[in-house]
């Protein structure tokens, strides 16, 4: 079924993603998961992919990704994604396993998941989602909570002797050998945006050609629990997010070099 | 009189832990018990004791490990999902026998299922749970006072038996607000002569469940399944409602039982001889007394929040000449007096 | 007397504030409590209830098949609530939202407009407490002075805030 009705005009710059069915999303106002589940929808579409894609829900606020894509999906538990993702993966090398993980889920739990997935280079898409905090079980303690930040099991910040520092995830799997690209961005405002669906396009043509995993971490709103208004969480990013977790690429197999001329944007 | 408070479940049992001597807390958050692990990052560096959020509730269970070892009291807590990530780490413990106490707060599975309050672990944490031959003595409160007064039991119970200890609770409980009165906290802990601190002036000592030897680890086995025999004489816990002249006898934990009460009370008002018998230890499962009942030509209604897990226990117990019905309900689904009512009117 | 108490509606009306105060009310009168919030549907703005139980005696279950008091908040509530409510029971409509009109005549069923009222005092934030205050004025459940004091209390260091809620409160009360 297309998106594209008789009421869209020919020259709309805007509409939903043709693999993205009518349905409202059940994140909060403002947060950040919405508007990359749509940048992956419009990659999903632009790289034809909705014979081939499976979407491999995780647990947190992205566990319900699947809903929102016409593709075959499933869902691993807390932290697993890229497990479950890497048997699809080599069980069925047609097919592209993706996974949008949170940052308690991909960071906390799934740590080891993710660094083995890596290293063995599977040729996957993860879409790191990173808002600092459990978004889906109250907002407590993140390994990627800034310091000083309040969660609700931090509530006079983090402390570094205490709950240790926050750990800088792309940079840490840029160190090893697997993953064909890594980079770092944010959705607080259009132009980042752009630049955030131009990343999610190669960590997904680049799995595709076989060069190992590709990678992007999203920095993401989460207002409710951030206890900011919508309108001012993308402002919060700039303050506070981007000092601590820089954006840019750190890893770009040359091969992946090449693969970006290919991409629009 | 002690001081009467208004508390939530989940917040008595960190209450209840903390009166008892937690030294130490571990966990991972999860639904629907949050507000425990919030509580104790508050309340434990307060008191100068250890308070982490680990990465995991694997890390969570294994730093459990590591602190009883040592012999300090301590804790962790969590809900379905991660409890069962930490069958590992307790039968570890229960092979080195190393006591702690494990809060689970049910809720719907399996997997992911949802975060409606649930009873559906019930098997999972009467038979041992992980891998090998070992039993936990697992309370099941009722009350928010119980989850207080149960986790404090917990503690002395670990210690007792050298054992890791369960308080089952279903979310429905932990979320709940009552009023309670407040415990005493306890005075003085048993020593631990057998604890990993450190062999200034004696011999060294070892915590673990390996036994190489073929002829050795069937011993070692005995002496814990003796152990369990003791806890099967020793602490069976229940209370029992209006049960000297009931025809029909609801068995029923946990909030479970609290519907069951109110459905026995209209009952009793509508001239139905129906009694409440309520495990408040499911391990060890209060057996004699149902059978005694079942002796007496009881019919038993079995309300639980769960495909009809404790039913098997209740089988067990009355055996096959009694009639037993199932109440249930399952994925996060209370459990109202309606229908225990109902199922009693029928039987009538 | 014991009093069995279910309030519903969408979340973020306010429904389990209320049933804390009543609960507050009740523990602070020396008797028996049981608050328990329930979720039905998915969390974000799905269906959200809770079940106060005040008793003298020792309170069964923290579940209510059949209130005395059911408050329905909006449509939803109110096809749910008010086949449940016990005969001769009290049901507080929320009528800005509920169109509908209970055909029991074994019911005391009260059309409150939370909304214009709250409004009238300040705030329709506070339509959930011109609900307890029609509750507290059709059935002795816990005194409105004693609602007051747990306001009090909860709300020391928000003055404009205690105002308008006591005020909400007495609204509730005086036109029911
Ligand atoms: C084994 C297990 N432990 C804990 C949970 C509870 N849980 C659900 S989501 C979540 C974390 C969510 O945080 P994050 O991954 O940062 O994603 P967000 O919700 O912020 O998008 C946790 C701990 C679970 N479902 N399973
Ligand atoms: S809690 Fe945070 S991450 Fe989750 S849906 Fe709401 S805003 Fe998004």
């Amino acid at each position: 079924m297309s998106n594209r009705g008789i009421n869209d005009m020919d020259n709309a710059i805007f509409r939903r993603p043709d693999i993205m069915p009518d349905r409202a999303t059940h994140f909060c106002p403002g947060c950040g998961h919405g508007i990359t589940q749509r940048l992956i929808g419009e990659v999903l579409d632009d790289l034809r992919l909705r014979d081939k894609a499976i979407c491999v829900g995780s647990i947190g606020c992205t566990v319900t990704s699947y809903l929102y894509y016409d593709v075959d999906g499933t869902e691993a538990p807390h932290g697993r994604a890229p497990a479950v993702a890497t048997a699809i993966k080599r069980c069925h090398p047609d097919l592209h396993p993706f996974a949008i993980q949170g940052d308690g889920d991909l960071a906390s739990i799934g740590m080891a998941e993710i660094v083995h997935a890596a290293a063995r280079g599977e040729n996957i898409t993860i879409i790191f989602a990173n808002n600092a905090n459990y978004g889906m079980t109250g907002g407590q303690l993140a390994p990627t909570t800034l310091v000083g930040m309040y969660t609700s099991s931090t509530i006079a910040g983090r402390k570094e002797d205490r709950h240790g520092f926050p750990i800088r995830v792309s940079e840490m799997l840029a160190t090893l050998d697997g993953p064909a690209y890594i980079s770092r961005v944010s959705l607080h405002n259009p132009a980042n945006v752009r630049k955030a669906r131009k990343a999610i396009e190669i960590a997904f043509r680049a799995p595709l050609e076989g060069l190992g995993m590709g990678f992007v971490e999203v920095l993401s709103m989460c207002p409710i629990n951030w206890k900011v208004e919508p309108v001012n969480a993308p402002q919060w990013i700039v303050d506070n997010m981007i000092p601590q977790y820089p954006l840019g690429e750190f890893k770009c197999k040359p091969e992946v070099e090449e693969l970006k001329k290919a991409v629009r944007g | 009189m002690s001081e009467r408070t208004l508390m939530g479940g989940n917040i008595a049992i960190a209450e209840g832990a903390i009166l008892a001597g937690c030294g130490a807390y571990f966990g991972y958050p999860i639904t629907p018990q949050n507000d425990l692990l919030e509580h104790m990052s508050v309340r434990l560096p307060a008191m100068g004791r250890v308070f982490l959020q680990t990465e995991s509730e694997l890390a969570a269970i294994n730093m459990v490990y590591g602190a009883a070892a040592t012999g300090v009291r301590c804790m962790t807590s969590t809900s379905s999902p991660g409890f069962s990530l930490q069958q590992e780490g307790i039968s570890y413990m229960a092979g080195a026998e190393v006591p702690c106490v494990v809060a689970n707060i049910m809720r719907a599975g399996p997997g992911l299922g949802n975060i409606g309050g649930a009873q559906g672990d019930y098997m999972q944490c009467t038979r041992g749970g992980g891998h090998g031959d070992y039993y936990l003595i697992t309370l099941a409160p009722a009350s928010v006072q119980e989850m207080m007064d149960l986790t404090m039991l917990a503690f002395e119970l670990a210690d007792k038996y050298r054992n890791p200890t369960l308080v089952m609770a279903d979310g429905f409980l932990g979320q709940s607000v009552e009023s309670i009165v407040m415990r005493e906290p306890v005075k003085s802990l048993p020593p631990k002569d057998w604890a990993i601190d450190g062999a200034r002036g004696r011999d060294r000592r070892l915590i673990n469940s390996f036994e190489m030897n073929p002829i050795d680890h069937p011993k070692r086995i005995r002496l814990l399944l003796e152990k369990y025999e003791r806890m099967r004489l020793e602490e069976v816990r229940y209370e029992g409602m209006l049960l000297d002249d009931a025809e029909i006898v609801i068995v029923a934990y946990g909030s479970a039982a609290r519907a069951a009460m109110t459905a026995m009370n209209r009952a009793r008002k509508n001239n139905f001889k129906v009694g409440l018998l309520r495990p408040i230890t499911v391990f060890p499962f209060p057996s004699q007394v149902l059978s005694d009942l079942a002796e007496k030509g009881s019919k038993f209604i079995v309300a639980e929040m769960s495909s009809g897990q404790m039913l098997e226990d209740v089988r067990i117990s009355v055996g096959n000449q009694n009639e037993i019905k199932l109440v249930n309900t399952y994925g996060g689904v209370p459990l109202t007096p309606d229908m225990i009512f109902e199922a009693i009117d029928l039987m009538s | 007397m014991n009093w069995e108490i279910t309030i519903s509606g969408f979340g973020g009306q306010g429904v389990l504030f209320i049933g804390r105060l009543l609960m507050e009310a009740g523990f602070a009168s020396g008797q028996q409590v049981s608050w328990l919030p329930y979720y039905s549907g998915e969390k974000r703005g799905g269906m959200c209830s809770c079940f106060v139980n005040i008793s003298e005696e020792r309170i069964g279950s923290i579940f209510i098949s059949h209130p005395d008091i059911a408050v329905a908040m909006n449509p939803a509530a109110y096809a749910m609530l008010e086949p449940d409510v016990k005969p001769d029971g009290l049901l507080i409509v929320n009528e800005s939202l509920v169109k509908e009109k209970s055909q029991r005549p074994d019911l005391k069923a009260v059309y409150v407009p939370t909304v214009e009222l709250a409004k009238e005092v300040g705030d329709e934030s506070v339509a959930n407490i011109i609900a307890l205050g029609a509750v507290l004025a059709r059935a002795p459940v816990v005194t409105t002075s004693s609602v007051i004091r747990v306001l009090n209390q909860m709300m020391s260091k928000n003055k404009p805030q205690l105002e308008l809620n006591k005020a909400a409160l007495l609204k509730g009360c005086e036109l029911s």
